[in-house]
């Protein structure tokens, strides 16, 4: 019996060690897991930036009209088409509006 | 013999243990007890680290989403000058790295101090080569540094954070207590290592919560379109300055506000305050004929003044006060419609004067000027407009064509705002929620009316008139294909500050306007200061309204009223 309750009391002390040093090693782990959250925070953070100048209007025209020879449409070459049924019945659905981007040469810069 | 002997070494073995515990009590009753206070604040100050937190300034979105402004934590690099062995050798190490002068760095590290910077908020790349390399006696620390990825686009509406993250200019100084995080002292346990630990019982930290996120009413595309049509036409017009600004009419809600020239808030060193000032709400300028268009407004809802009435032109000049009006062009019976269309000073004058100084005053008040139109930006101008009390004889005719009043851009366009949107003045906005860290919407801007100015068919009879200035007076380039545009020209003679009069050669062109007329979606003005050569600003300012108009119409899906039809088989779509 007193071998017994001195082997639960070892355990005991063995137990109340052992959670100690885990919160020990857990917290470390924490630590570093934050630090690695961070990073990442970080990195996204910088790629959001990327992103968002990349995605300028400024730049995206600059690179249609400079490297991709586009241009803006010209007068007349937008061309807005309402559609309608015919009148013939049934009568069916409501007017459907289309833009017609109308195709021209245009002069390609490269 | 030896039994005494034997006991006599055991009384001495006795003392010296006693002796020696004898003396770890001592210490310990020392330690534990007579040092006690003084040790515990010792440890604490070694095992203890306390540390202020602060969250990541808020970011800065238009209408889509779209990222106008926000934080990045980048390296800052700092010195311990009585750590650093060599500071010559570490300053010719550092100079290429932080783009500083060497003997700057060295001059640095010779100070007797125990902390200097070297170089803040670097470039995140310039970072990493801290990561690599280690000088004794210097550290980095990461900091909030503000980024505006689309460079100059909306500058001086966003403003800019200076160096310690606080808000300086526009938006940025205006929502400084919505866009800064959560700022927090924190005591941090940590090892010999200086690791942080975690104790029994101690919460696990939360990170402070960064800044509001704010959603502007801009939209970037339609920024870009105005950003760039000012630019180019301030540059063909070797002008000053230029200022544009596009609302709805029916909300108030700013879909585009730009001043030229232009500056990059990433790079404001040795930039002076001029060139970030948002003049459309600083500065304020006589209108000129741009102000016709309210007095039509204000003379028709009175029913002094109905487009059809005739008017007489006096052939071009009319004597008022010992001083004489003249007009550009010699006219002689005109309607009050034509008066406006064709921009005549002497028809405008005797509509003001029947009008009378104390009606037009209290319309030009109703219309907004002469006071702040609250917009949620900082630095804004009330404006000139006197109280008729000191009004002079010519006054009231001064007054009626845009003199002797002082305007801001946004006064006046958030006037013919009023005309556009059937008759009521609208509070102009540019933030339109604010959101917090987890996206909830915190507080949400609506649409606000601030008074009725005149009734709906005043508009529509002001509308109808407006766009005859279009169609068949002065703002013919203002035009755009498909739509009905109504709006005013302005051609403004500046003060010459040393003559105290008007000048010859300096004017302030402008039109203001909006589109479509008979259902609008936006109101539009565009201030040059000071064009060289011809200076009419249906010939410098209403070709960017065209330009800026039509693009933006298209961008917004905005068809023309007389769309082409096609005829399709029925059930098909």
């Amino acid at each position: 019996m007193r071998l017994l309750a001195m082997c639960v009391g070892l355990c005991l002390v063995f137990l109340f060690v052992w959670e100690r040093v885990d919160m020990v090693r857990v917290g470390y782990q924490v630590e570093r897991l934050k630090q690695e959250k961070t990073l990442l925070e970080r990195e996204r953070d910088q790629l959001r930036v990327k992103v968002s100048a990349l995605s300028a209007p400024d730049r995206i025209a600059k690179v249609a009209t400079e490297r991709l020879g586009m241009a803006p449409p010209q007068r007349g070459q937008i061309i807005v088409v309402q559609a309608e049924p015919l009148a013939v019945p049934p009568m069916q659905g409501a007017p459907v509006e289309l833009r017609i981007a109308k195709h021209e040469p245009i002069a390609v810069r490269r | 013999m030896a039994v005494s002997l034997r006991r006599s070494r055991r009384y001495v073995m006795l003392l010296v243990l006693l002796g020696g515990f004898g003396l770890v009590l001592f210490r310990l009753v020392t330690l534990q007890v007579l040092q006690a206070a003084e040790l515990t604040v010792k440890a604490d100050r070694q095992h203890q680290k306390t540390v202020s937190l602060e969250g990541a300034r808020g970011t800065i979105v238009d209408r889509n989403g779209k990222v106008l402004a926000m934080n990045l934590e980048v390296p800052s690099v700092f010195g311990v000058p009585t750590d650093v062995d060599s500071p010559a050798k570490a300053a010719r190490v550092l100079s290429p790295v932080l783009h500083v002068r060497a003997n700057e760095l060295e001059q640095k590290l010779r100070q007797d101090r125990r902390f200097v910077w070297l170089a803040r908020k670097l470039d995140p790349e310039q970072g990493r080569w801290f990561e690599r390399t280690q000088i004794e006696g210097i550290g980095v620390v990461m900091e909030g540094r503000r980024f505006y990825p689309k460079g100059p686009l909306l500058s001086h509406l966003l403003g800019f954070a200076g160096m310690d993250g606080q808000g300086l200019e526009g938006i940025e100084r205006r929502y400084e207590s919505d866009l800064q995080g959560e700022k927090r002292v924190t005591v941090l346990q940590r090892d010999a290592k200086g690791r942080t630990v975690f104790s029994k019982g101690q919460q696990a930290e939360q990170a402070p919560a960064p800044g509001h996120r704010l959603v502007l009413t801009i939209d970037e595309v339609i920024q870009y379109i105005v950003e760039k049509e000012l630019d180019n036409a301030v540059a063909r017009a070797q002008a000053k300055s230029g200022t544009m600004i596009v609302l709805e009419p029916h909300s108030g809600a700013l879909l585009a506000l730009a001043g030229s020239p232009r500056f990059d808030p990433n790079v404001l060193s040795n930039l002076s305050p001029d060139r970030w000032r948002n003049r459309a709400l600083t500065d304020a300028y006589e209108p000129g004929s741009t102000m016709k268009a309210i007095l039509a407004a204000a003379a028709i809802e009175e029913r002094v003044m109905k487009p059809d009435t005739l008017v007489f032109g006096e052939h071009g000049s009319m004597a008022i006060a010992s001083t004489v009006i003249h007009d550009h062009e010699k006219l002689g019976w005109l309607t009050f419609a034509q008066v406006i269309q064709k921009s005549s000073n002497i028809g405008a004058a005797k509509a003001g004067i029947a009008l009378g100084d104390q009606r037009l005053y209290q319309y030009l008040q109703a219309f907004g000027f002469g006071a702040r139109t609250e917009i949620d930006l900082p630095g804004e101008a009330t404006g000139l407009l006197k109280n008729p009390k000191s009004w002079g004889r010519r006054t009231v005719a001064s007054v009626s064509m845009g003199q002797e009043v002082g305007v801001t851009p946004m006064q006046m366009v958030t006037a013919i705002g009023a005309i556009a949107n059937g008759g009521q003045l609208m509070k102009p906005y540019v933030v339109s929620e604010i959101r917090d860290a987890q996206d909830e919407v915190k507080r949400q801007i609506l649409p606000q009316v601030r008074r009725r100015v005149i009734s709906p068919e005043t508009a529509r009879a002001v509308t109808r008139i407006l766009e005859g200035v279009v169609t068949d007076g002065t703002g013919g380039k203002a035009a755009i294909s498909g739509f009905r545009v109504a709006g005013k020209t302005g051609t403004a003679q500046k003060i010459d500050p040393r003559t105290g009069t008007y000048s010859d050669s300096k004017f302030v062109s402008s039109f203001v306007g909006y589109v479509p007329a008979d259902n609008p979606r936006l109101a539009m003005i565009v201030v040059i200061d000071e064009p060289q050569g011809e200076a009419w600003g249906g010939a410098v300012a209403a070709p960017v309204f065209n330009r800026v108009g039509e693009q933006v119409l298209s961008y917004m899906g905005v068809s023309s009223p007389e769309p082409v039809k096609l005829a399709m088989a029925a059930g098909r779509s």
